[in-house]
């Protein structure tokens, strides 16, 4: 699936770019992307090691385990086979994150879980049910302090940058719920 | 207010150090140790998402510069104003399932043309908030596993998106 959007993408833009004559724009863009994948990855992999390292000494101690038992009635619901109480920890320290605003350390999390449900899935080259869910849900999840789009809207001068906070939450909570209820239909269904 | 809320944020990581590392004390563990070993699992990671990155962004780039973007604006806004949903949120709406920088300068753009308090520029942050990135949290989520088919990851993650644009545009009628 990705490799078929991914090369209509690029296609496309192309031809356009050619048709439209903004090919020029476009051959710099394409230089100046992969200065900035690097510069971002070399940018966030600062915070990615500190996370990690942090997130070593909790799963060893024991700590993240304890943390989780707070939302594990939300985890049940979610991935009632997920036995290992490991990789549920790592799923909702990710989804805390998220909540929090977070979300540089909410990659870190999720990333980490996903590692741990590759390993879960034997490495194969399919993704597993609780893979899929947790993607879905995770990205559902809406910061409850949405802190660039209320600082962009304090600049540009809103009488009440605030009054998108509920209905953005409203909104992510409603996506997750259909998001998955789908996932649970596509894993029915295979 | 935003006092409050920005603390909030900016304490989560302070405060989850402070509980971790006391935690880690009470127990004997070897907390120094556990970081170093921690921390070089987290380079290692962030180089295997690089090359996923590089993808991303050189498609997502591709995409608004060559104006192609624009094109599908003009060709799916009457669409919208038969359906009286304000024009200036479609970049947006296209934009946000690849990219969250991307999306906060257009959202910015929009903002500046309507006003931030106008139906148009509420819907607009709603939709930042409520509609995730989905196509570059997938890439980045499975380029750290094996996986090469996604199965349902990626309708569930588009229905959800698809939802969350329909949700932001009638919830901004009503509240």
């Amino acid at each position: 699936m990705m490799n078929k959007i991914w090369s209509i993408i690029l296609i496309a833009s192309i031809i356009y770019a050619f048709v439209n004559g903004s090919i020029a724009s476009l051959e710099a863009a394409i230089t100046a992307s992969s200065t900035k994948a690097v510069e971002f990855v070399f940018g966030f992999c600062g915070i990615m090691a500190l996370w990690s390292g942090l997130m070593e000494i909790a799963e060893e101690t024991g700590l993240i385990k304890k943390l989780s038992l707070f939302l594990l009635p939300l985890t049940r619901l979610l991935f009632p086979s997920q036995k290992d109480s490991d990789i549920l920890s790592t799923m909702i320290m990710s989804f805390m994150a998220n909540i929090f605003g977070a979300g540089n350390s909410s990659t870190v999390f999720a990333l980490k879980a996903m590692e741990k449900l590759d390993r879960q899935n034997n490495n194969s080259t399919i993704a597993s049910s609780d893979m899929c869910m947790f993607a879905v849900v995770n990205m559902g999840f809406a910061p409850i302090f949405p802190l660039m789009t209320l600082q962009i809207r304090n600049e540009l001068g809103s009488s009440e940058p605030y009054s998108i906070i509920l209905p953005s939450i409203i909104t992510a909570f409603i996506t997750i719920i259909v998001s998955a209820t789908a996932c649970r239909f596509f894993e029915r269904r295979s | 207010m935003s006092h409050f809320f920005t603390f909030i944020s900016v304490s989560f990581l302070p405060a989850m150090t402070l509980l971790i590392v006391i935690f880690a004390l009470y127990k004997k563990a070897p907390v120094y140790d556990l970081f170093i070993s921690g921390a070089k699992k987290g380079l290692e990671t962030s180089l295997e998402i690089l090359p996923y990155m590089i993808g991303i962004f050189f498609a997502v780039n591709s995409l608004t510069s060559s104006g192609f973007l624009n094109l599908i604006d003009k060709l799916v806004s009457p669409i919208f104003t038969f359906l009286q949903i304000p024009c200036e949120i479609l970049p947006l709406m296209l934009l946000r399932a690849l990219s969250g920088s991307g999306s906060y300068i257009v959202l910015q753009d929009i903002l500046e043309k309507v006003s931030p308090d106008s139906y148009a520029g509420r819907v607009a942050c709603v939709m930042t908030g409520g509609c995730e990135t989905v196509l570059y949290v997938l890439a980045l989520y499975f380029s750290v596993t094996h996986v090469k088919e996604m199965r349902h990851a990626l309708k569930g993650g588009l229905i959800g998106y698809f939802v969350g644009i329909v949700v932001s545009i009638v919830i901004c009628r009503i509240i």
